[in-house]
């Protein structure tokens, strides 16, 4: 690479204002931004700037654009949220990436058991990529543990076993961990959900248990009014729920 | 408003919506769910700024409309990507809009067009509450900028609102490339700590 570090890092301006033409200059300033923190919080400073500057340029649209733009939404299809969990590893994810380190327990919930069960995403680790996909949930769980709006919950399910709760509602994030649910017939999985009140959406599957103890899931969009449920459901899980909830814990958003 | 609120909260509460970032973050959660009435809401909120961002680019009306929807329908259709760790709504969508208005103003047919029409940039809200919010933004931005340097001032609106590229705005001041990097992020740095964004 021609280009000196420096060089690169005062591009951040330009980037964040769209002023650099796509090409091999854009690509090599995003490959730069992914491995440099302070460059991407920098630019993310810069974009509040530029949302300022849109603000101050605030024009009417004509009145009959809104009716056309409902109408267009009301026939495109939503793009699903990216799921973040142990059982199914991703290598694209928008969240845990790039979130600095987050000394162990800073905050005010220590939980031994959450630091057991994200002990045991390492030891069931086996390749790279699995390790990786444990670091990154060992981060983003380290953050919202050391979140001063964190929230402890836990609570018995009707079969037996603890489901322990980390919830930060301005984040709109939890993370769970269980110990000692009853083992589960093969093709049969424990699945999370948010029930709201209009809608219930999945949080993920419970990973496998190891001494009884499953490794944390983390789910995001959690907000006002939702209930966190656990069921049982036929492998690879269910779109919604279609037994009776083993767990219904309300979230104090 | 709270009189004794920082700049920061005046700020935010000023540029996002009258209630606050956090609703707006809240509503795109809603949104991601399918939920109508939730889009609507932040269509009320963000149509103007998304609106008047792309009409300066692009002068253009009725490209600035076509650009309008595309934004507010990918708004739509990613919400449940919108990562609030990652930086506010509005800034999310923000970015999206200019983005969307810098691809339609890099491809040549719109390029060519802008040439030709002159368009009155600074159209008024009807709505009182709108007016008043978005001229106090105004104000700030308008205090901010003129706090910087003639270069930085020139190569950060040149670059947003003129929907230049660096190396564009590098001809047009006759300022070497490296200087004109360097001039945009130091106005940036003093605009982002006068309006007092974290």
């Amino acid at each position: 690479m021609r280009f000196l570090r420096h060089d690169m890092h005062s591009l951040s301006g330009a980037y964040a204002l769209d002023a650099i033409e796509g090409g091999s200059e854009l690509d090599r300033f995003t490959r730069h931004l992914s491995r440099c923190a302070s460059c991407a919080s920098e630019v993310r400073g810069f974009r509040e700037v530029a949302t300022a500057l849109a603000f101050a340029a605030t024009a009417e649209p004509p009145s009959e654009l809104r009716d056309r733009v409902l109408a267009a939404a009301a026939r495109t299809r939503q793009l699903p949220p990216e799921v973040r969990t142990h059982a199914r590893p991703r290598r694209t994810r928008a969240w845990p990436h790039k979130v600095p380190w987050v000394p162990w327990l800073s905050g005010v919930v220590a939980t031994a058991s959450i630091v057991v069960a994200v002990l045991f995403g390492f030891a069931q680790a086996h390749t790279q990529q699995e390790l990786d996909q444990a670091r990154a949930v060992n981060q983003a769980i380290s953050l919202l543990l050391s979140s001063p709006q964190a929230t402890l919950l836990s609570h018995s399910t009707t079969k037996g076993g603890v489901a322990t709760v980390v919830l930060v509602a301005d984040r709109h994030e939890l993370a769970v961990i269980t110990n000692g649910l009853p083992a589960l017939p093969a093709g049969k999985v424990y699945q999370l959900w948010l029930i709201g009140k209009t809608k219930t959406v999945s949080a993920g599957l419970l990973p496998p248990a190891t001494a009884g103890r499953t490794p944390a899931v983390l789910a995001s969009g959690v907000v006002k009014g939702d209930t966190l449920g656990l069921t049982v459901e036929p492998a690879p899980g269910s779109i919604q729920p279609t037994t009776k909830p083993i767990l219904a814990l309300p979230l104090p958003v | 408003m709270n009189p004794s609120d920082s700049d920061a909260s005046r700020f935010k509460s000023a540029t996002t919506d009258r209630r606050g970032e956090r609703d707006l973050d809240d509503l795109l959660v809603h949104v991601a769910r399918g939920d109508t009435e939730a889009f609507e809401a932040v269509y009320d909120r963000l149509v103007g700024p998304v609106y008047g961002v792309t009409r300066r680019v692009l002068r253009d009306p009725s490209h600035s409309e076509e650009v309008t929807q595309e934004v507010l329908l990918e708004v739509w259709r990613t919400a449940a990507r919108f990562d609030p760790a990652m930086g506010g709504a509005a800034t999310w969508v923000m970015t999206i809009a200019h983005r969307r208005a810098i691809d339609r103003v890099r491809s040549t047919t719109a390029a060519a067009d802008r040439e030709h029409k002159t368009a009155d940039v600074h159209t008024p809200h009807d709505e009182v509450a709108e007016a008043v919010e978005a001229s106090l933004d105004r104000e700030r931005v308008r205090r901010c900028l003129e706090g910087l340097t003639d270069v930085q001032r020139e190569s950060i609106t040149l670059a947003y609102y003129g929907g230049y590229s660096y190396r564009q705005v590098s001809e047009l001041l006759k300022v070497t490339l490296g200087a004109i990097k360097t001039r945009i992020r130091d106005g940036l740095i003093r605009m982002r700590d006068c309006l007092g964004v974290s």
